[in-house]
């Protein structure tokens, strides 16, 4: 407790030093600021007339060709934007350290853009992944206006308990016509709906992003060739053969250097690809709950039910185990580095998303393997392949809130509108300086600059704006893979069905001391489970790990979530 | 001495005392801001807490945040692990510390002397997280010290991290070498207060070494003893979550002889935040720490009065 509040103390101690600093800021940039108040006053004539087609454009080349003209001046007319802000951005991520440098210049030039444009400035408060889940949740609970907006996820940032405890701020319609109108525009009415708890918007989604977070394996395609996959891995025993292979051939190379956190991925893509399961997000990491494809509101839980397969699970594990295909202590293994590894061939197995494969199969300079050796082509088996099991990404899975404790709300949502549709600012804030950063080549893709060093220059991807983007901006990186990525997302495309419980956002009041105690059981036995370090045989493991979750209570959680289910679907 | 200081007045009391009670007072009001203060924020395990109505404005739900303690089951093994282990790092713990304070107190050489405190003090200062990243590189399976020197004798290799049964005694070692150090140092200033008269006397009588740490410095440090002894079972349901998250970690396999209160709700909570239940486990350990504190207390009064606490 003394600690706590000594903590509590010397934060509150530095807040007041940040505070301090922050207003000695504004107050050396009002001259500037309210300089740029005529200024913005006098693009408003001309910007009336362009207002509606610039709005149509919504941010496309043509565009780009005149932001002068601000498309925003018309609905910002008359905005009191006399007092110079800072407006503190929330995300999860690092902050730069190599990077530093560039990462300082872009700020300091996105900070002049802003202040010319609504008088204020940007300040990112990152949130670094080192226990990342509890400093956000820590941050947000201050409620001392720390942070004003909040990059949140519905499925893993915990956007709708913080919505409910009353970290985020009700986004009214008005206030969002008005203070970010373009995204207001952008943003079609049904996706709104998605974004609504107890009839409040919360949350600002990113819903016009094209992306692929499902997880699989990215392996070495070429080494699974040898191995006698000629088309690669298309499923959990192909994986087998694989790893076979890669311990008789390559006794040096670990096949898979795993951090033993990856148990609940590994299950679900299990479950994935054994039947035509749909999970429901955000009720607790282990996505436990869901429906079927064929049935798609009657809840269940396949680590109830599908007991064969979840037995056939354990007894692959335990072949992986034994291979050798991760390290004898896995579940201790706290300083792998694996996908790096991976980048230059050290390890033959990399489990995550697909948006992570992409950077993995482009001949990127950070990818040696290509440079080393010229036959190396990396695949990817998706969980759910076998069964053609795949459901696309629900638009919440990055959205922009904003804090309950903002002092400048408005301010913050029209920083937020600049950035998420404004060209200029976008690709400014999202790839860095172009000529330094990045640049264009002649196909209007994106590439290095010359005398490009990407240790010190890659500041792409640094302020994690993955609540905001916006693929009307976007610019393709040329070094990108196209052709495999591509065709890949075709095959999605093919197969996906749209994630089918937008709108559902479980009430867990009466459950959570359940799900507290069934998070507990899945993570003591799933881990021992998916990496096959169990006592026993296959058979009793699963029999006892239902036992334990039926102990917690996961039959009430199943029925007390059909409830629901049936008042809202029904 | 009583009596006269009873005829004064408090003002008197307080005019006399003066130098005193000021030096008293950085101290008052540190615990009265740092232990007495937050008392009432105690209420948030009643309530489910709300960001923005705050601990008093949110809606009273009574004993709800305790019920996932009782439903889990593990209640009691997980009390039973937390005593246990603190009753082995009270006991082993002060024990040593006795005993190692009495070696250094009969040191003849002071050089060597203050070299091998300095040696145990050291490991006090590791920080957790090293130790657990020590313990692992010591006892690894696939490149760990101890089995690289078993595999080059030609013994097989040992995996304790599949082994729940080694690990009471790996964190007891791990706790008392980094703790022995640092507590033998109270006992050791206690033997420097000892009156050199008596031990002088006891020379003259002809007492051995032996005999006189059994009958001069080890009843003079019982009051001692017992008093850190009463003020570490305060806190024997709270564990030492730093040693055991560190030196564990998140492996399931341990769990049963390794899982104590702290580590058990960091794992539960962490993935739903609830500040209120997290408050709930803590008022659970300090009543029944309140409640081990005081019947001790009382027992020691009935015995000895002169060593109770209060």
């Amino acid at each position: 407790m003394k600690k706590k509040l000594l903590a509590v103390l010397l934060a509150t101690t530095m807040v007041m030093g940040l505070a301090a600093c922050g207003s000695g800021n504004s107050g050396s940039s009002e001259s500037s600021g309210s300089a740029s108040t005529p200024a913005a006053e006098e693009s408003q004539a001309p910007a009336d007339e362009e207002a509606a087609p610039a709005e149509e454009a919504a941010g496309g080349e043509e565009a780009a060709a005149s932001t002068s003209d601000d498309p925003w001046a018309d609905a910002w007319a008359d905005v009191d934007t006399s007092e110079h802000v800072v407006i503190s951005y929330m995300t999860t991520g690092d902050a730069p350290t190599q990077t530093k440098e560039r990462y300082e210049e872009m700020m300091a030039k996105l900070n002049e853009i802003l202040t010319e444009r609504v008088n204020a400035e940007l300040d990112i408060y990152f949130i670094p992944w080192t226990d990342y889940l509890s400093n956000y949740n820590l941050t947000l609970a201050r409620m001392d206006g720390t942070v004003d907006l909040v990059g949140t996820a519905s499925d893993w940032l915990d956007a709708w308990p913080n919505a409910k405890n009353g970290a985020f701020l009700e986004l009214s319609e008005e206030m969002l016509q008005k203070y970010a109108p373009k995204t207001w525009a952008s943003v079609p009415a049904e996706n709104w709906e998605l974004c609504k708890y107890n009839g409040d918007i919360y949350l600002m989604p990113e819903d016009n992003y094209a992306q692929w977070t499902n997880h699989g394996f990215a392996y070495r395609l070429d080494w699974a060739k040898e191995a006698g996959l000629e088309d690669g891995v298309h499923s959990w025993e192909d994986m087998t053969t694989y790893f076979h292979y890669i311990r008789e051939a390559y006794p040096d190379i670990i096949p898979w250097d795993s951090d033993g956190t990856q148990y609940g991925q590994m299950s679900g893509g299990w479950i994935s690809s054994h039947s035509d399961y749909v999970s429901i997000d955000g009720i607790n990491s282990g996505a436990m709950w869901g429906g079927k494809r064929s049935d798609l509101y009657t809840v269940y839980s396949p680590y109830m039910t599908d007991t064969d397969s979840l037995i056939e699970y354990a007894k692959m594990m335990k072949e992986w185990d034994e291979m050798g295909v991760w390290r004898t202590d896995v579940l201790n293994n706290t300083s792998s580095t694996n996908r790096d590894d991976f980048r230059v061939g050290k390890v033959a197995a990399e489990q995550h998303h697909t948006q992570t494969w992409t950077g993995l199969v482009s001949h990127t300079e950070n990818n040696t393997i290509y440079q080393t050796d010229e036959d190396a082509d990396v695949g990817f088996f998706y969980f759910g392949e076998e069964s053609g099991n795949v459901t696309a990404l629900n638009i919440t899975h990055g959205a922009m809130a904003v804090s309950a404790g903002s002092a400048n709300p408005e301010r913050a949502l029209m920083v937020y509108d600049l950035i998420r549709n404004d060209p200029d600012i976008y690709m400014l804030f999202n790839y860095g300086i172009q000529g330094i950063s990045w640049d264009l080549d002649e196909n209007g893709m994106k590439i290095t600059p010359e005398g490009y060093n990407p240790d010190t220059d890659n500041i792409a991807g640094t302020v994690n704006f993955w609540w905001g983007r916006n693929d009307d901006l976007e610019i393709k990186d040329a070094t990108m893979n196209w052709d495999r990525i591509d065709e890949l997302y075709a095959e999605y495309d093919k197969i996906k069905i749209p994630y089918p419980y937008g709108q559902f956002i479980p009430d867990v009041t009466s459950i959570d001391a359940y799900i507290s105690n069934i998070n507990e059981v899945f993570e003591n036995y799933m881990k021992q489970i998916s990496f096959g370090k169990y006592k026993g045989t296959a058979e009793e493991i699963v029999a006892e790990f239902q036992s334990a979750l039926e102990a917690a209570g996961i039959n009430e959680v199943t029925a007390e979530l059909q409830r629901q289910f049936d008042e809202l679907y029904k | 001495m009583k009596q006269r200081k009873s005829e004064l007045t408090f003002f008197q009391k307080v005019v006399r005392s003066r130098t005193l009670l000021l030096m008293c007072l950085p101290a008052v009001i540190f615990f009265f801001a740092f232990n007495y203060m937050p008392l009432p924020g105690i209420w948030v395990a009643f309530v489910k807490y709300n960001y923005r109505n705050g601990i008093f404005g949110s809606q009273f739900i009574g004993l709800d945040n305790f019920k996932f303690l009782m439903t889990s089951g593990k209640l009691l093994e997980l009390t039973r692990n937390t005593v246990l282990y603190n009753l082995v790092f009270i006991v082993l713990g002060n024990f040593l510390a006795v005993f190692v304070a009495i070696l250094l107190n009969e040191m003849q050489s002071k050089y060597f002397k203050k070299v091998s405190q300095t040696i145990m003090f050291l490991p006090y200062f590791i920080s957790q997280v090293l130790v657990g990243i020590l313990v692992f590189n010591l006892l690894n399976y696939d490149t760990g010290f101890v089995n690289g020197i078993l595999t080059s004798l030609g013994f097989e290799r040992w995996q304790p991290y599949a082994e729940a049964g080694v690990w009471p005694v790996i964190l007891v070692i791990v706790y008392l070498w980094q703790q022995t150090g640092y507590n033998s140092v109270v006992y050791f200033a206690a033997i420097m207060g000892i009156d050199g008269e008596i031990i002088e006397a006891a020379k003259v009588d002809g007492a051995n070494g032996f005999q006189k740490i059994r009958y001069i410095i080890l009843p003079s440090l019982k009051g001692t003893i017992v008093i850190l002894l009463l003020f570490a079972l305060g806190g024997i349901v709270k564990g030492n979550f730093g040693l055991f998250y560190n030196v564990v970690g998140s492996n399931p396999m341990l769990y049963p002889t390794t899982d104590i209160i702290e580590t058990y709700v960091y794992r539960s909570t962490m993935v739903d935040f609830n500040f209120s239940r997290a408050s709930a486990v803590g008022l659970y350990q300090s009543v029944i720490g309140f409640v081990i504190v005081m019947t001790v207390n009382y027992i020691v009064k009935k015995i000895e009065p002169d060593y109770s606490l209060f």
